[in-house]
């Protein structure tokens, strides 16, 4: 009886240990994340509901106007300005999302077909540009599109566009910044899929006389899919919010929900209007999260969806 | 028959595709040694930019700033992120939910929304209390913030690869946790810390939009410095610098290589 009695106490001292162990280990960081993140976003989105005071900083009382003044209605009444805003983040999202898997399938499959020695190396110089700084790629980008270059004069020639115009600021370089700038983040997830395709279905599909077309349908593409959403919430979350790329590819007419939001914040304009921009691109962003998530299990590929 | 030429148009499409993907880099490379300052027409070759660069002291300035931000950031972010990985490894059979939750929120929020909350709130501070005013402390606080995941996970799966026997052989070979930390745990998991700082640096070097949002006007680093002079109208100048970090990743690329070349041996 008396061994009995000593063994709780020994445990509840173990637990009591480990709980400091816990403690000790995880805590620095999360209160650092908990200080610095939770807290300052908690802080912006309680923005949103305030009203604009001078110098554009946020003042009680709490109203909604800062989202009336999102979907559109000013003092001088509604303009469609910043709802042609939204609109645009989406369909360049959708656009370039879009051509991104368009590009980086071929891409992952080839890759996956040449000799296993050449693979990584062919990964790397795929990877290679995004490790340079996102400004300077941009800045390539105004260098190779703006009026008087090859690529302009090009486009001149063929009466894409008018005299003396240059590709660039357009919607159209915004849209090519960012294929540019998401490509590998969809090569890599996709080539890990296709290296480990099980040709033994291809195979089978290919000696009960599927066609081509049927036979990737059939028994390629579902085994990629898992690869192919991870790519899709690692390009169109991103995009959705980019600023960088607008902001310098696509000029007045080119400006994404990224740069209202940023521009409410520069110079004082609007802090309540920017935050309730930044609540938008927060709620895009975990329904796109929770869409892929759910999507993924349905596939039993949860696990391969690594978000 | 019909592989071949599928098997030679992809062939075809992979060097189109490399291609545009260095095309931007290649352009900016190229007009860094023109003669002229023309953006459009390369009339010679001249070292005459990079001759600019030495003397001119925003640049070295924010180079330094760019240097100090990524070296103590990624310092701090891996003594913290290092421990919660180790936590996270030993209490995995709790229910951590809010943990993952908590790591993984540095990592989805869209940039633009984590630079604005900081700014915000590191403005209301600084109103309210007069600390935290824009400068490097505020930038490195928003990048160890960002670099605490990454650490955090690279450690975690340096932990669960290895065999869970391991840590009762420690324990029996080194009396005290002391010891067991210095013979052990750190030798183990020294590669993961290893790439894990090195990834930690390449963020903070490669970050803008986050540092953009928290900097003060004296801290400008290297890429706010580059986006300041082509908002201001493009000088050759840019070409230059830019340059010189595409070249400091092409040496990283190589370097990688050789490791990765080494590892397979």
């Amino acid at each position: 009886m008396a061994y009995t009695g000593v063994m709780p106490s020994a445990r509840s001292r173990g637990m009591v240990r480990e709980a400091r162990h816990l403690l000790f280990t995880v805590a620095p960081g999360a209160t650092w994340i908990v200080i610095f993140l939770v807290l300052p976003s908690a802080y912006l989105m309680s923005v949103a509901f305030m009203t604009n005071g001078s110098y554009g900083l946020p003042e009680l009382p709490l109203s909604l106007e800062s989202f009336r003044r999102l979907a559109g209605f000013g003092f001088l009444g509604w303009s469609p300005g910043n709802l042609y805003t939204l609109l645009r983040s989406l369909w360049q999202t959708l656009v370039s999302t879009g051509l991104v898997v368009i590009v980086a399938y071929p891409i992952a499959y080839y890759i996956s077909t040449c000799r296993a020695k050449w693979r990584p190396i062919m990964l790397l110089l795929v990877v290679v540009p995004s490790w340079t700084n996102q400004v300077i790629r941009t800045f390539g980008w105004m260098n190779l599109l703006a009026p008087g270059t090859p690529l302009s004069e090009l486009a001149e020639a063929l009466g894409l566009i008018s005299a003396n115009m240059g590709l660039y600021p357009s919607n159209f370089a915004v849209t090519l910044g960012l294929v540019y700038n998401f490509l590998p983040f969809m090569v890599l997830p996709l080539y890990a899929a296709f290296e480990k395709l099980d040709t033994a279905q291809v195979e089978a599909a290919q000696d009960l006389f599927a066609s081509p077309i049927r036979a990737f349908w059939h028994a390629v593409f579902p085994q990629t899919l898992p690869g192919l959403l991870a790519g899709i919430v690692l390009v169109a979350i991103p995009a959705f919010g980019m600023y960088v790329i607008p902001e310098l590819l696509g000029g007045g007419k080119g400006m994404m929900l990224g740069n209202l939001v940023a521009n409410q914040f520069a110079g004082g304009a609007n802090w309540p209007l920017g935050a309730a921009g930044a609540i938008l691109m927060l709620i895009a962003t975990f329904i796109g999260l929770y869409a892929m998530r759910r999507i993924g299990r349905r596939l039993g590929g949860g696990e391969e969806v690594v978000i | 028959m019909r592989k071949r030429t599928l098997k030679r148009g992809l062939t075809g499409f992979w060097w189109f595709t490399l291609a545009f993907l260095y095309l931007p880099l290649a352009v900016v490379v190229l007009f860094s040694f023109n003669a002229s300052n023309s953006a459009a027409t390369f009339t010679g070759i001249s070292l005459r930019w990079y001759g600019r660069l030495m003397g001119n002291e925003e640049i070295l300035s924010a180079f330094a700033n760019s240097m100090i931000l990524a070296i103590t950031s990624s310092v701090i972010a891996l003594g913290i992120g290092c421990l919660i990985g180790y936590g996270m490894y030993r209490h995995r059979h709790r229910k951590l939910g809010w943990l993952i939750v908590l790591i993984y929120l540095p990592i989805v929020l869209p940039d633009i929304v984590f630079g604005i909350s900081e700014m915000a709130f590191f403005v209301q501070i600084h109103r309210l209390t007069g600390l935290l005013q824009p400068g490097l402390v505020t930038m490195i606080i928003a990048h160890v913030t960002f670099q605490i995941p990454f650490v955090a996970l690279i450690v975690y799966s340096r932990f669960v690869g290895l065999d869970p026997t391991l840590f009762e052989a420690a324990k029996d070979l080194y009396a005290s946790p002391t010891k067991r930390v210095v013979h052990f745990m750190l030798p183990t998991i020294k590669p993961a810390l290893i790439s894990a700082f090195f990834l930690s640096f390449t963020l903070s070097v490669d970050d803008f939009v986050i540092s953009f949002f928290t900097a003060g006007p004296e801290s400008a680093t290297l890429p706010i410095y580059i986006w300041g002079a082509i908002k201001k109208g493009v000088s050759p100048e840019i070409n230059a610098i830019a340059t010189l970090m595409i070249g400091a990743v092409a040496i990283a690329a190589i370097i990688s290589l050789v490791f990765s070349r080494r590892r397979q041996a």
